[in-house]
């Protein structure tokens, strides 16, 4: 039985890897996505407590994945994950509903306390 | 002082015009005097002329009545001898000399056509018979006057026993004398002399003053003038004209300093436009060059920072995977081993990697502030807060001197708070956990404009003259490698310059550095 679904949007494979290696062993269930239309379609298939989103991606940037999920999933959390935060986006993210973000390079220890942190409250 | 004297002057034209018609004048005047003087003569002459025939004609009408030729001829004789009379002759009607003082011309007969004769009867036209007189020249040095009366026939000639003339005839003959002008003459002459002399000295006199007072009103004058404009013509204008008068050249004088003082004045004033211009050229010249340095330096930091971002984005995440992985291989060795150590140099060396990518992302957060009504004292404290428990303080003396009244200032806090801890981390740096660390807050006027002020000193090295103009460059450091990322003060000088600020250093090697950082003071909104 896995601690919870996660989603994993990004377009960088090592930032994939890094998180499936991180959060595996934890006992999470994986699943990967290399930008946002790929991950909004595997949401419709499948059901997932959270979503770990890149900001900046081609074609579909972390903000409008973030809005379009609040849209149809509103009980799925959401966390940006940024290769360098602004006030301005960490504020718009949050603002629309984001749970929290992550700055890149994340250790392995922080990733892990940000993602039991949204489990932690979802369970209560 | 050099006086033009020449006949082309304007005064030696004047001297010789009037002194021309003083002596044109004079002459005429002369002229005219002599004349009347001479005719006034002449006919006093004539008049004494006139008595004297009458005299002669007179003395001898009784003899002539009793026919008495002898006592006539002596009578003739003895009044021809008095001084001044040359000649007395006594003519018969035919035309002959009866008697004569002079014996010799006694019974000579003229010509009818001798210039006597003339006198009276003309070739044509009824015979003149009225006294006459004519002047001619004697054979000396004077002139003689030559009257000529006729004898009229008198009742008593024509009823005289002696019956020698008819009652119908009425010349019976004439008298004539001549007269010598000898004196009358020498009285002329002496006369034109007196006069001429008078004339030529009055001439001489009137010339001579008026020569005077052209000289001394108007040539002198008028030369000091030219003078004068000459030396201001050279640009001396401090020349002044010292004619102190109340007449038009006075005056003209006057206008000619006042005028020349003016244009000393217009001058002056051209000359200091000429310098503020050229000062305020100067000034502005090097604000164009100083926006257009600030101007370079803000593209630099604007397009380092649009880089900044772009490489934050693309090396986070390798950064990420060499991170994680480098944990995960840290679980896998036992702490204290080689291999444990080698993998924390890794995740160390990446997490320095992702320090200088923060740094650089500075420069792309300094072009978009959030600005708001700050107090910089607030922003001060939260600042000292997170610095103040970190170890590379413990000894370092920090003093914090914080104006209450601080204005406020118009800034994006996190940025703000960003370029105090920059200032502080730098002190402290400077310090090498030591010495002291003055923080001060104050209000500050700078070129009429009102200012929030503060200022970090501290007890350090102080910044070496070459370093100085790099120091806000992106990537200039002192510090040793691996300390600093050498963007700090490149952040801090571009946040400062976007709020609009100025950041200034005062430093001395030994002694230590302060930076002043100034912010406009936000205008008071009621």
């Amino acid at each position: 039985m896995s601690k919870g679904r996660i989603l994993v949007i990004d377009d960088e494979d090592i930032v994939r890897l890094s998180c499936s290696r991180t959060l595996v062993p934890e006992g999470y269930e994986l699943a990967m996505a290399k930008n946002g239309p790929e991950g909004l379609k595997m949401l419709e298939e499948g059901s997932y407590d959270l979503v770990l989103t890149d900001l900046k991606m081609p074609n579909m940037d972390g903000i409008e994945v973030l809005a379009k999920i609040k849209e149809r999933w509103p009980s799925t959390d959401v966390v940006i994950v940024t290769g360098y935060q602004t006030v301005e986006t960490a504020v718009k993210a949050i603002k629309l509903g984001a749970f929290d973000y992550i700055e890149k390079p994340f250790t392995p220890d922080a990733l892990i306390a940000t993602v039991s942190n949204v489990f932690r409250i979802r369970n209560k | 002082m050099r006086v033009r004297k020449s006949y082309t002057s304007l005064t030696g034209k004047l001297i010789l015009t009037i002194g021309m018609l003083m002596i044109a004048g004079s002459m005429l005047f002369w002229l005219f005097l002599f004349k009347h003087q001479e005719k006034e003569l002449i006919q006093s002459s004539v008049k004494y002329g006139y008595s004297f025939v009458d005299f002669v004609r007179n003395s001898t009408r009784y003899a002539m009545l009793t026919v008495h030729g002898t006592l006539i001829q002596q009578t003739v004789e003895a009044i021809g001898g008095a001084e001044g009379v040359m000649n007395v002759r006594i003519f018969n009607s035919t035309g002959k000399v009866v008697y004569s003082a002079d014996k010799k011309h006694v019974g000579a007969i003229l010509d009818k056509s001798s210039p006597l004769c003339l006198t009276c009867h003309t070739a044509s036209g009824p015979v003149k018979d009225t006294p006459s007189w004519k002047i001619h020249k004697g054979e000396q040095n004077y002139r003689v006057l030559n009257i000529v009366q006729p004898i009229y026939n008198q009742p008593d000639c024509y009823t005289a026993s002696c019956h020698a003339h008819p009652k119908e005839k009425r010349v019976l003959g004439l008298v004539e004398a001549d007269l010598s002008l000898e004196l009358l003459d020498y009285s002329i002459r002496q006369q034109g002399i007196a006069i001429t002399a008078y004339v030529v000295a009055f001439s001489v006199v009137i010339s001579g003053t008026l020569c005077i007072i052209l000289w001394n009103l108007v040539s002198t004058p008028l030369t000091l003038l030219s003078q004068g404009m000459r030396k201001v013509a050279s640009g001396d204008l401090d020349h002044k004209i010292e004619i102190n008068r109340g007449d038009e050249i006075g005056e003209l004088a006057d206008t000619f300093n006042t005028m020349n003082s003016e244009l000393k004045k217009a001058k002056n004033e051209l000359m200091d436009w000429g310098n503020t211009l050229e000062k305020k050229v100067q000034e502005k010249t090097e604000a164009i060059q100083r926006a257009q340095q600030q101007l370079i330096h803000s593209e630099k930091l604007a397009s380092l920072g649009r880089m900044a971002a772009g490489v934050a984005h693309e090396i986070n995440s390798p950064l990420t995977g060499i991170v994680t992985f480098g944990h995960l291989l840290l679980k896998k060795f036992p702490k204290g081993t080689e291999e444990y150590e080698d993998v924390e140099v890794i995740i160390d060396q990446a997490n320095r990697c992702s320090n200088i990518i923060k740094g650089l992302l500075g420069f792309a957060r300094a072009t978009t502030a959030d600005k708001a009504a700050t107090n910089i004292n607030d922003v001060l404290n939260s600042s000292l807060n997170i610095v103040r428990n970190k170890a590379d303080f413990f000894n370092i003396k920090l003093e914090v001197n914080m104006d209450p009244a601080l204005a406020k200032v118009r800034a994006d806090a996190p940025q703000l708070q960003q370029v105090f801890l920059n200032m502080i981390v730098n002190a402290a740096d400077a310090c090498e956990g030591k010495g002291s660390i003055t923080i001060t807050t104050r209000n500050v006027m700078d070129n009429g404009g009102e200012f929030a002020e503060v200022e970090f000193r501290d007890t350090g090295y102080g910044i070496k003259d070459e370093d100085l103009e790099k120091i806000f460059e992106p990537f200039f450091t002192t510090k040793p490698v691996g300390k600093g990322t050498g963007l700090g003060l490149a952040v801090t000088h571009g946040i400062i310059q976007e709020h609009g600020g100025k950041i200034t250093i005062r430093t001395k090697v030994g002694e230590g550095t302060s930076f002043f950082i100034r912010l406009p003071a936000l205008k008071e909104t009621s």
